[in-house]
C-alpha cells in the first residue's frame, strides 16, 4: 500500500520535474521567470484535444502539428513581448509573462468554456508491477520526462549550441564579447520552452482531467519544483520534481487533505532556509 | 510642481498635501459629487461604487507594500481574506460590534503579513514574489480546512445596523467613502513622514539604505503590517457588504488585478493607485455590459464570455502598459497638468521632462 503510493508520487515527480524545466530553460539562459509557462501548457492540451476531436487528424499527426506549434508560440512569444522589454526591471517582465498567462486562460475560456475531458488516447486501469500497481499514464508520461531530461542532457554535454548555452546561461556579456550571439540562444531557450509545454500538454491531459483551471494547478506544482530545486539547475528540476512529487505523496497518505498545501509549504520552508535551492548556484542577491 | 510664479514661502505649505486653491475647489467639489453620485445611480451601479471603494483601499496596501516599499505582493486578497474572517468570526461567534472589530481585522491581517513579510528579511525579487504566492495558497487553504471558520463553504456575517435599522447601499457608500478617504489620507501621509521616506529609500537602493542607517529589518517588516492592514479594512467592508464570506471569492486572480491597478495607475503613487482602480473597475462594468452583445453575435462560443473577456481585456490592458507606458496614467496625466501650469513657459518643462 505504502509503496504504490510513495511509487505514484515519485511517477508525478517526473511529470512536475517537466514542468520546472520548462521554467528553468528561460530562466537559465535570460534570468526571466516565465510565468505564462503554466497557461502555456494548459492551451498546448486544449489545442491538442481540438485537433483531435474537433478537426479529427489522426493522433501522430496532431501532435507533430502541437510540437511545431508550441515550438513557434515560444518563439513568437519571445520576439513580441520579451525581447522588446529586455533589460527592463524584473517586475515588468513578470508582469508580462503573467498576464499573458491571464490572456491564455481568458482565450481557453472563450473558446471552450468550462469543457473537461482527458485525451482519447488516455490509458485506462491500473499497470501491476509484481505486487505493485500503478497508473499506466503516469508511467508513461514519467518514461516520456526521463527521456526528455536524458536528452537535454546530451545536448547540453554534446553538443555546440548546447555549449553555446551554457555560456550564455553562465554571463551573458562574456558570451556576447566571445561573438555568441546571445539573442538567438535566449529565442531558442523560448523555442525549447514551448516545445516542453506542448509535451506536458499531452502529459497533463493523460494524468489529469483537463479543465480551464489546470493552468494554474500546473503552475502551482511547477513553482514549488522549481525553487526547491533551483532556479537555474537542470539535475534541481529532476531532482525537486521527484522531491516534491515523493513529499506531495506522503502528505495525502497522512491526511487528504493536506496533499494539495504541502508543496507551498515545503517551499517557503526551502525559501527560508536555502532560498537559492538545493541545486542552485549560490548567485541569489544578498542583502 | 507649484503654478508658474508661485512658491512656497514656509516649512508648512511645502509639506501641505493640499497645495493651491484651484486643488481645495476640486477636493470639495470631488466629494460631494461622490458622496451625492450614489443617490442617482441604480442599484447595480451603487454596488459597483461600493466595490470600487474596496478595491481601492486594498490597492492602496498594495501600493504601500509595492509602489513605496518596493516589496513585491501577489497575495494581498488573501490578507483581505483574513480580514473578512476576522471580522466574520468576531462578529458571528463573540458578538462583537462592528466598529470595534473594524480596528481588530486591520491589525490581525497585518500581522498574518508579518509572518509571510519574515523571508523579505533575507530575499527579495523572484523569490519574494514566490513567499507571498505561497501566503495566498496557504491562507486559503487553512480557511478552507477550517471547519470551525465554515470551511469550503463560508460563514455569515451579522450585518452593519445604526439604530436597529441596516444600512442600505447609499448609507454603505458613505461609509466606504468615509473610511476610504480616511485611508487615502493615511496613505498619502506615510509618505511624509521619516518612516516612508525610510520606505522609498529602501525600494530605491536597500544598501544604500541601509548605510544611511535605515534598520531594514523593521522598515519591510513595517511595510507588510501596513500594507495587509490595508488589506484587512479592506476585508471588514467586504465582509459588512456581502454578508457571507467564503475562501472563493479572495481568489489568486483577484491579488493579480490589485497588482495591475497599480501598475495601470503608476507605481509609487496615491493618486495613481486609485486611478488605476476606477480604470480597471469601469473597465470591467463596461466588458460585463458588452459581453451579452458579444456571445449573442457569435453563438459558437461558450457561455463564459463575459468571465473570458474580463480576463482578456485586463490582461491585454496591463500589458500595454507595461510595454508603452510603464510609468502608468498618474505620469501621463501629471504631464498635461504641468503644461498647463507652466503655461506660457511650457517649451521649456517640455524640453527638459518633468
Amino acid at each position: 500500500m505504502i509503496v504504490d503510493i510513495l511509487l505514484q508520487g515519485l511517477l508525478m515527480g517526473g511529470v512536475y520535474a517537466l514542468i520546472a524545466l520548462g521554467f528553468v530553460m528561460v530562466f537559465k539562459s535570460s534570468q526571466i521567470l516565465n510565468l505564462a509557462y503554466g497557461q502555456m501548457i494548459a492551451i498546448a492540451a486544449y489545442f491538442l484535444y481540438w485537433l483531435l476531436t474537433s478537426i479529427g487528424v489522426p493522433t501522430w499527426l496532431g501532435i507533430l502539428v502541437l510540437f511545431v506549434s508550441g515550438a513557434a508560440l515560444g518563439f513568437i512569444l519571445e520576439r513580441l513581448f520579451i525581447r522588446p522589454l529586455m533589460g527592463q526591471s524584473f517586475l515588468a517582465l513578470l508582469m508580462v509573462t503573467l498576464m499573458l498567462g491571464i490572456l491564455f486562460q481568458g482565450i481557453i475560456v472563450l473558446v471552450w468554456g468550462v469543457e473537461s475531458f482527458s485525451l482519447p488516447f488516455t490509458p485506462s486501469g491500473m499497470l501491476k508491477i509484481g505486487d505493485w500497481q500503478v497508473s499506466p499514464g503516469a508511467s508513461w508520461a514519467f518514461l516520456v520526462s526521463l527521456v526528455v531530461f536524458l536528452l537535454l542532457t546530451l545536448v547540453f554535454r554534446y553538443t555546440r549550441v548546447g555549449l553555446a548555452m551554457k555560456v550564455v546561461a553562465a554571463d551573458n556579456e562574456v558570451a556576447q564579447s566571445l561573438g555568441m550571439k546571445v539573442r538567438q540562444i535566449f529565442s531558442l531557450s523560448w523555442v525549447i520552452s514551448g516545445f516542453l509545454a506542448a509535451v506536458v500538454g499531452i502529459l497533463v491531459g493523460i494524468v489529469w482531467m483537463v479543465t480551464p483551471d489546470v493552468g494554474d494547478i500546473v503552475l502551482g506544482k511547477g513553482l514549488p519544483v522549481l525553487i526547491v530545486g533551483g532556479l537555474n539547475s537542470v539535475p534541481g528540476a529532476l531532482f525537486g520534481g521527484l522531491i516534491i512529487g515523493l513529499v506531495e505523496s506522503l502528505g495525502g497518505y497522512w491526511a487528504a487533505a493536506v496533499r494539495e498545501i504541502v508543496p507551498w509549504v515545503a517551499m517557503l520552508v526551502i525559501l527560508l532556509v536555502r532560498p537559492y535551492g538545493l541545486f542552485g548556484q549560490k548567485r541569489i542577491e544578498r542583502i | 510642481m507649484l503654478p508658474s510664479g508661485r512658491f512656497s514661502a514656509s516649512p508648512e505649505q511645502d509639506m501641505a498635501i493640499v497645495r493651491t486653491k484651484s486643488q481645495w475647489l476640486l477636493l470639495v467639489g470631488g466629494l460631494i459629487f461622490a458622496a451625492t453620485l450614489v443617490m442617482y445611480v441604480p442599484s447595480a451601479w451603487q454596488a459597483w461604487l461600493i466595490m470600487l471603494g474596496i478595491y481601492a483601499i486594498a490597492a492602496l496596501g498594495v501600493h504601500v507594500m509595492t509602489g513605496l516599499c518596493g516589496q513585491y505582493s501577489m497575495g494581498q486578497a488573501a490578507f483581505m481574506a483574513v480580514g473578512a474572517y476576522t471580522t466574520a468570526i468576531l462578529g458571528t461567534r463573540y458578538e462583537l460590534s462592528p466598529w470595534a472589530t473594524l480596528p481588530l481585522a486591520g491589525i490581525v491581517a497585518g500581522l498574518a503579513g508579518l509572518i509571510f513579510g519574515m523571508p523579505a528579511l533575507r530575499i527579495k525579487g523572484f523569490y519574494l514574489v514566490m513567499s507571498t504566492i505561497a501566503a495566498q495558497f496557504i491562507i486559503l487553504w487553512s480557511l478552507r480546512e477550517w471547519s470551525w471558520a465554515g470551511g469550503a463553504s463560508g460563514m455569515p456575517v451579522p450585518g452593519i445596523t445604526v439604530g436597529g435599522v441596516a444600512l442600505d447601499y447609499v448609507q454603505y457608500w458613505w461609509l466606504t467613502l468615509a473610511l476610504a478617504v480616511a485611508m487615502i489620507f493615511f496613505a498619502k501621509n506615510i509618505q511624509r513622514t521619516a518612516i516612508g521616506r525610510a520606505f522609498i529609500a529602501v525600494r530605491d537602493n536597500d544598501l544604500a539604505a541601509e548605510v544611511m542607517g535605515v534598520n531594514l529589518f523593521r522598515t519591510k517588516l513595517l511595510a507588510f503590517f501596513v500594507g495587509c492592514f490595508f488589506a484587512g479594512i479592506a476585508g471588514w467592508l467586504w465582509a459588512h457588504f456581502f454578508l457571507y464570506i467564503s475562501p472563493n471569492q479572495f481568489s489568486f486572480k483577484t491579488s493579480l488585478w490589485l497588482l495591475g491597478m497599480i501598475i495601470i495607475g503608476g507605481m509609487g503613487s496615491t493618486t495613481g493607485a486609485v486611478l488605476g482602480v476606477v480604470v480597471i473597475r469601469f473597465m470591467d462594468k463596461m466588458v460585463d455590459e458588452v459581453a451579452p452583445i458579444v456571445s449573442a453575435a457569435v453563438p459558437n462560443w461558450s457561455g463564459q464570455v463575459a468571465a473570458a473577456l474580463s480576463l482578456i481585456v485586463f490582461a491585454v490592458v496591463v500589458i500595454a502598459f507595461v510595454m508603452v507606458e510603464p510609468r502608468g496614467l498618474y505620469h501621463r496625466l501629471q504631464r498635461v497638468i504641468l503644461y498647463y501650469r507652466l503655461y506660457p513657459f511650457s517649451y521649456q518643462s517640455r524640453a527638459r521632462g518633468p
